[in-house]
């Protein structure tokens, strides 16, 4: 998009474009179909002008200026990629690499996983300069069964910090310490089970590098097939988040939260991220049971069930009158289930004997 | 006190937390597990976050005993003097390293429980008065040191006897605000923390900002190495500090002020105390200034030990209990400071500035630089000179008169080999830079600059590449783990310039360093992670063999690069 | 909810009244604490202190079931001070003038004797909401769960009428639902008082619409709740159809339930495990989950969304909606021809004005909330902006009643019940997810310890708790988030069966159960 005379411009690459008041040059050029480079961003979260990746030139500024802080201006002329800057990212990202136990990990870790990698290839990044002490340490005695905690993989970017300070508000994490010694932690470097975690998984989903996993879904790592992703409603309360399932095959392999889910803004909480694998328990109904003679449940097959519920409908009504039947709809099913029951209960007997479980 | 009592007594004061965490390390010897709880419940402050930021400070101590045990100066002079050996004689009570404590023109301090000693050796240890400035050698052309010298300038009295308080008296009676700033604006006072900023300019700004209530904050986290100008100032001047916050309060609008006192300076704060107390009591500070109507209070935050607390955002964020991380700016302070409302932050030395040029105008000041420049400048000196020491020279001053006609030269036998500009951020300056004036276009065009004013000077007995080492290693424990570049590349420059890392061909090995320092001087978020580098880079501008000798000796390393 | 869920990041007072959000809504509560961030003041009544209450301005630990006489008192003190919304009341409610005199009695003082609330406290936080500029109420079952269910929200609608806090960005009075789609089974007609769309089966208009589409007359009376017709069963209730609902385990009197259901004729039930209900049924018919069924739900916020399928489900699992179809169909019940869930939906639109402006295509990205009268409609964000459905907002005079059963020396303590943030209501899902066990391993009966001291229990140990109706054996937590005096436990836990207890009494109103407040003896066993 070009200006279209009115608003304020900038001139990006160039190019004179729009841009709204308030706008940080990062939102702008973005917005702009710019792909500038960034591992410490989280649209949802207040500008952090951390990783220094997404510098870009300013004409009249001395240095490059992170875009992600900076505001626009009417006139500033930016540089997304000049050489100058790309040579400060290909320096970072080797740097990164250079603190870092491994760079590849496996895309069930989280929702952002594959960020660092990714700016790794992009800059061919992987040259082994910069060598010296690794950061981070992980904590593999935590034996929480949600949160992989695999801080030998942490670039301090706090995203997992901010996210829970900002766009969860349980403020878990911490930093300890500073400069190269920081590391992640909670409160007197005990287990998150004993903090104020309340594993709702944000940390997880927003973390660049797979330094924090998502340990239900990497227990599919071995199923194969490609990994789908489906978007639907989480089944629990009434907020309604919207989450993508992953899948391979046909097996139903974790959930990562929908950034753009119009109740929830990419939020979930414990239940709604990580209690999704009831659907494959064993304990699931394959066929329907019919109560035989011995007065134990037997499994059927549908003609014989369907005719047994629709039979003994029929002689109650016939028994008793219509009024004798009463249908209590889900609150957990979707609207057609609900629909259907009521539309059962008037069509078929002329009542009103139904209701559902929000008395309960 | 107990802990409710403790509470009580901070809780709706302004920027509680440092206090209250200082009130219970004090009591208890330590932060314990306990009083990190009860702090987070009683200033409803996140535990995690409250954790988090109190293992952010070097002096908290987090095992019983731990205030009380020695903390022992490693700064660079402290280093060249017997730091090591007395950190190991008093190994046995417990004692650790502290970057430098601001004392090196009276090494190696060492400071235990509350109290500073000093000497060259564990034996010799003992507690006595930092040292005043050194006998003023030019002293019509002094400012913050005209009257410093005078017996007994720190009490109220003493320093009423100076003519003190008079330049106050006649600005909140006869000036307005606007005249005060208009004032300082033409005296071409600027920050004398190391930025430069016009003075005159920043208090305008917050005069003329939005919200309130506004505040003045005196910068005194004195933690760059190698100066101690601020700490002089406040033991032997402490009312000039206060007359020139009262005074910056008038001009911007401000009733309320915080003096952020660096925590290696307990002495420090009893004077300052002593001195607010004295004032409070003259109905110079309090609800009504010289009875002039205006109100001012004073309050005194003690930092914890964090060099980044120096950044002034860092410093906000140190006073409102956050983590010290510095803020990204715009906004700046003048409009989005303390509390996010306008905030004068500004040096000690600044502020000692003002009440000279109240008392003595504004073109008296200006007229103390030499060459155009305007003002002074108060140098801390100290390393392998005859006679270290805080001294005020005009802006202008050639460096050169400073080494050998005021301080006496090099020792015996000895040439001055180094000198480093800004304490340690401005890199080093040797050779025929040596010959500069000390103003901050001069220094500049020597890819250096003049800062806060330390200068140590380093003598051709010492290794360059270890002086080196040993200020890049400061910088990365003192680097906030904000920004990448500076977080990761300080680490990096340490390594490598202590042999432990890095590659063995000597092309490899300045190409590494020469991108590292790139990348973080013109990346990094803040001044430090800018400032870094200039150690590597004058390093290897001045003493090249001594590069090439440091890569070639070590032989292959075990985390060598490919090169 | 009047308003959206992005409108919790809005107001500048908040006030929460009996909902838990952190731990049942947790999402939503996000929003609330990034209000709080900016500067929002919060109020939170609740007689545990929950951890809204930790985050609160003013904290309100009224006692169970004292909700009426702490609104009220709210009410009075606004009024005292001048804080009613002149201009709104008047122009957009009716009955004020009575209210307004009903409500001078009743002083915080008044209150204070009730909720054991200091009438201080009342008075801070009734300044508080009055003089917002933008107050929001969020309230949950621990204002509906009571006889006086219909008293607490309608006590609610005052505080929001007279200080013209609806109808507006920000403000409301906004019930948290507790289920995925409590409110779509309600919107889908559900109910024994709605046809689908909220239309009065009362209404001969309605009953004739109706009556052209499903091919027969529906009667022109209200149906029996379902607590009614629990009661009837085996006596003019034979048969019944449940449909996903473990209804022996989340309701009341369990015992009397079970009795219940066996005596019925039929039982069909429609569920993916055998619950403890389904283990009582004649029929039980094997449906598809979340994840692998096509269909649509309404949240909180009346906002419409779609479920996708991702995988097949196991065995021979089927829709719920084609399950019923096959039965109505066997039945020879005209009208259930639906080939997929869209078939189902888009019949719901047609006969449903909230949602004539929506269909099965037009919901795919979930942006709306209805009412969507028309298909040029963007939706309703916001209900009651500029004019109420019914005209005017009406004051209703409420008055305090006790709870059906109040302590006595044979039951000297308040049990009341709840959620807690891993499990979800009966544990068929949440306890079939691998590691939630992890954060809840079993049930817990939260005691203050200085009670947990004083009754001779022990932080840990076993405690047998008594009811007028039953018995239970339930381990102890000692945790000062109960008060004194009151106790708490979740109805997670099949093996502790807390609705066994349960059942003093129902609303007059919605037949909605007193399950938050129950007279126990607490003792060793």
């Amino acid at each position: 998009m070009s200006t279209n005379g009115t608003g304020p411009t900038i001139v990006l690459d160039g190019e004179k474009v729009a841009y709204n008041p308030g706008e940080t040059v990062y939102e702008a050029a973005t917005r702009h179909g710019k792909d500038i480079p960034t591992l410490c961003y989280d649209p949802r979260l207040e500008p952090f002008g951390g990783c220094r990746l997404c510098v870009v030139e300013v004409e009249g500024a001395r240095a490059p200026v992170a875009s992600c802080t900076a505001q626009c201006r009417a006139g500033m002329e930016v540089r997304t990629r000049s050489a100058r800057v790309e040579v400060h990212r290909r320096t970072l990202m080797e740097m990164l690499v250079s603190e870092n136990r491994e760079v590849d990990v496996d895309e069930l870790t989280s929702l952002a996983s594959q960020e660092m990698t990714e700016l790794v290839d992009r800059y061919e990044a992987r040259t082994g300069r910069f060598r010296g002490r690794q950061s981070g340490a992980s904590r593999p005695d935590d034996p929480n069964p949600f949160i992989m905690r695999d801080y030998d993989n942490c670039i301090s970017c706090y995203r997992c910090v901010r996210v829970c300070a900002e766009q969860e508000g349980d403020y878990a994490i911490s930093v300890k310490g500073r400069g190269f010694d920081t590391q992640i932690t909670v409160e007197f470097d005990g287990h998150l089970k004993e903090s104020a975690c309340t594993f709702c998984g944000q940390c997880v989903q927003t973390c660049p590098t797979g330094a924090l996993g998502d340990l239900k879904a990497l227990a599919y790592r071995d199923v194969a097939g490609e990994t789908k992703k489906t978007r639907t409603v989480c089944p629990y309360c009434g907020v309604g988040c919207a989450v993508d399932l992953l899948t391979r095959g046909n097996t139903l392999i974790g959930v990562q939260p929908a950034m753009d889910g119009p109740a929830n803004k990419g939020a979930l909480c414990v239940k709604g991220q990580f209690a999704f694998d009831f659907v494959q328990h064993p304990d699931r109904l394959a066929h329907p049971l019919v109560r035989g003679e011995d007065g134990e449940l037997h499994q059927a097959g549908w003609d014989e069930a369907l005719d047994r519920a629709a039979e003994g409908f029929l002689r109650v009504r016939e028994r008793y009158g219509r009024h004798a039947v009463y249908g209590v709809a889900s609150g957990r099913a979707p609207h057609e289930a609900a629909y259907t029951m009521q539309k059962f209960i008037r069509g078929g007997f002329g009542t009103n004997h139904i209701d559902n479980c929000s008395r309960a | 006190m107990t802990d409710q009592e403790i509470l009580a007594r901070w809780k709706e004061e302004p920027a509680p937390l440092l206090p209250v965490l200082h009130a219970f390390h004090a009591r208890d010897g330590y932060l314990s597990e306990d009083a990190i709880r009860t702090v987070s419940k009683g200033l409803r402050i996140p535990l995690a976050d409250l954790y988090g930021t109190i293992t952010f400070y070097h002096h908290f101590a987090r095992v019983p005993g731990g205030l009380d045990c020695p903390r022992v100066c490693t700064g660079p002079v402290c280093l060249q003097e017997g730091a090591l050996d007395i950190l190991a004689d008093l190994a046995p009570e417990g004692a650790t390293g502290m970057p430098c404590s601001g004392r090196c023109d009276d090494p190696v301090p060492v400071i235990r429980g509350h109290l500073t000693l000093a000497g060259r050796s564990a034996a010799d240890l003992t507690a006595r008065p930092a040292p005043l400035p050194p006998p003023a050698r030019d002293g019509d052309r002094e400012c913050v040191f005209r009257t410093i010298r005078e017996p007994g300038h720190a009490t109220l009295a003493g320093y009423r006897r100076g003519g003190g308080y008079e330049g106050l008296a006649r600005v909140v009676q006869e000036l307005t605000p606007a005249q005060v700033v208009e004032s300082i604006d033409r005296s071409g006072l600027a920050g004398r923390g190391g930025a430069g900023f016009p003075t005159g300019r920043k208090w305008r700004a917050v005069a003329e900002a939005n919200g309130t209530p506004k505040s003045i904050v005196c910068n005194a986290d004195e933690g760059e190495p190698g100066c101690f100008k601020d700490r002089a100032l406040m033991d032997y001047d402490p009312h000039a500090v206060i007359e020139g916050m009262i005074a910056s309060g008038y001009a911007t609008g401000a009733h309320r002020g915080f003096i952020y006192l660096r925590y290696e300076y307990p002495e420090t704060e009893h004077i300052l105390a002593e001195a607010i107390r004295e004032a409070e009591e003259a109905g110079i500070l309090g609800p009504s200034v010289m009875d002039s109507g205006f109100a001012f209070d004073l309050h005194i935050r003690r930092g914890a030990g964090a060099y980044i607390c120096g950044e002034e955002t860092s410093l906000l964020n140190s006073m409102e209990g956050k983590h010290p991380f510095p803020r990204n700016r715009p906004p700046f302070p003048v409009t989005h400071g303390f509390e996010n409302l306008p905030t004068v932050v500004n040096n000690v030395e600044t502020l000692a500035s003002v009440p000279h040029i109240l008392a003595l105008g504004a073109e008296w000041y200006a007229g103390l630089g030499m060459n155009g420049h305007a003002g002074t400048k108060v140098i801390s000196l100290s390393g392998d000179i005859l006679r270290p020491g805080n001294y005020e020279v005009p802006m202008g001053f050639p460096l050169e008169r400073l080494l050998y006609d005021w301080a006496g030269g090099p020792f015996d036998g000895r040439t001055i080999q180094a000198v480093t500009m800004a304490g340690l951020s401005g890199g080093f300056l040797a050779g025929d830079d040596l010959f500069v004036t000390l103003d901050e276009p001069a220094i500049r065009a020597r890819k250096s600059f003049l800062g806060a004013g330390g200068i140590m000077v380093f003598d051709d007995s010492r290794d360059m590449v270890e002086v080196a080492h040993a200020a890049m290693e400061f910088f990365a424990h003192e680097s906030c783990g904000k920004c990448f570049p500076c977080r990761i590349g300080t680490q990096r420059l340490t390594e490598r310039l202590a042999g432990e890392a890095g590659p063995d061909s000597l092309v490899a090995w300045v190409d590494e360093v020469a991108d590292i320092g790139y990348t973080m001087k013109e990346t990094s978020a803040c001044g430090l992670g800018t400032a870094a580098p200039l150690i590597t880079e004058s390093l290897m501008r001045y003493f090249p063999e001594a590069v090439s000798r440091h890569v070639t000796a070590h032989g292959p390393l075990p985390m060598a690069g490919r090169g | 909810m009047s308003n959206p869920l992005e409108d919790m990041e809005k107001p500048d007072v908040i006030f929460c009244i009996g909902t838990n959000m952190t731990e049942c809504h947790p999402v939503a509560a996000t929003r609330l604490k990034r209000a709080i961030a900016n500067g929002a003041k919060l109020i939170t009544a609740d007689p545990r202190r929950i951890a809204l209450a930790e985050l609160a301005d003013v904290y309100l630990p009224l006692r169970v079931g004292s909700d009426v006489s702490l609104l009220l008192a709210m009410a009075h003190v606004i009024h005292r001070e001048g804080l009613t919304n002149q201009g709104f009341v008047e122009g957009r409610t009716t009955e004020a003038e009575a209210f307004l005199e009903h409500i001078e009695k009743f002083t915080p003082e008044w209150a204070e004797t009730i909720t054991e609330v200091p009438a201080a406290d009342i008075e801070r936080a009734a300044i508080l909401y009055g003089k917002a500029e933008r107050g929001a109420i969020y309230y949950t079952l621990g204002i509906t769960e009571h006889i006086c269910g219909v008293d607490n929200v309608q006590s609610l609608c005052n505080l929001a009428l007279m200080t013209g806090n609806i109808g507006r960005e920000g403000t409301g009075v906004n019930p948290m639902r507790g289920q995925n789609n409590i409110q779509g089974a309600g919107d889908a007609g559900a109910l024994p008082n709605n046809y689908p769309g909220f239309q009065s089966v009362l209404d001969p208009a309605y009953q004739k619409k109706f009556e052209a589409v499903y091919g027969r007359k529906v009667d022109l009376e209200l149906g029996p709740t379902k607590v009614r017709a629990l009661e009837a069963c085996g006596d003019g209730i034979h048969a019944m159809m449940i449909n996903g609902e473990n209804t022996v385990v989340t309701d009341p009197e369990r015992h009397h339930c079970e009795e219940a259901l066996k005596s019925l004729d039929l039982l069909v039930v429609i569920d993916l495990f055998l619950t403890e209900t389904a283990q009582l049924a004649d029929v039980v018919l094997p449906a598809t989950a979340w994840g692998e069924t096509d269909g649509v739900q309404t949240n909180t916020e009346r906002r419409v969304q779609r479920l996708r399928k991702a995988v097949e489900p196991p065995g021979e699992a089927m829709p719920d909606w084609w399950i019923v179809s096959q039965i109505a169909r066997r039945m020879g019940t005209p009208g259930f021809g639906f080939e997929s869930a869209k078939d189902v939906f888009n019949e719901l639109c047609e006969l449903s004005p909230l949602y004539a402006g929506l269909d099965w295509d037009r919901i795919d990205r979930g942006e709306y909330h209805w009412p969507v009268p028309h298909k040029d409609h963007p939706g309703t964000p916001i209900l009651h902006q500029g004019t109420f459905e019914n005209g005017r907002g009406i004051f209703k005079l409420i008055r305090y009643r006790d709870p059906a059963e109040v302590i006595s020396d044979e039951f000297p303590v308040w049990l009341t019940t709840g959620r807690r943030l891993p499990n979800y209501h009966t544990r068929t899902q949440t306890g079939r997810a691998a590691g939630i066990d992890y954060l809840a391993p079993g049930e817990r009966l939260e005691i203050h310890p200085e009670d947990v001291v004083d009754w001779g229990l022990e932080d840990g140990g076993w405690a047998k708790m008594t009811s007028s109706r039953g018995c239970m054996m339930v381990r102890v937590e000692a945790n000062a988030r109960s008060p004194r005096g009151t106790v708490f436990t979740s109805f997670s836990f099949n093996d502790a069966p807390v609705n066994v207890l349960t059942g003093g009494g129902y609303d007059p109103v919605t037949d909605t159960a007193e399950l938050k407040v129950c007279p126990v003896r607490v003792e060793r066993p």
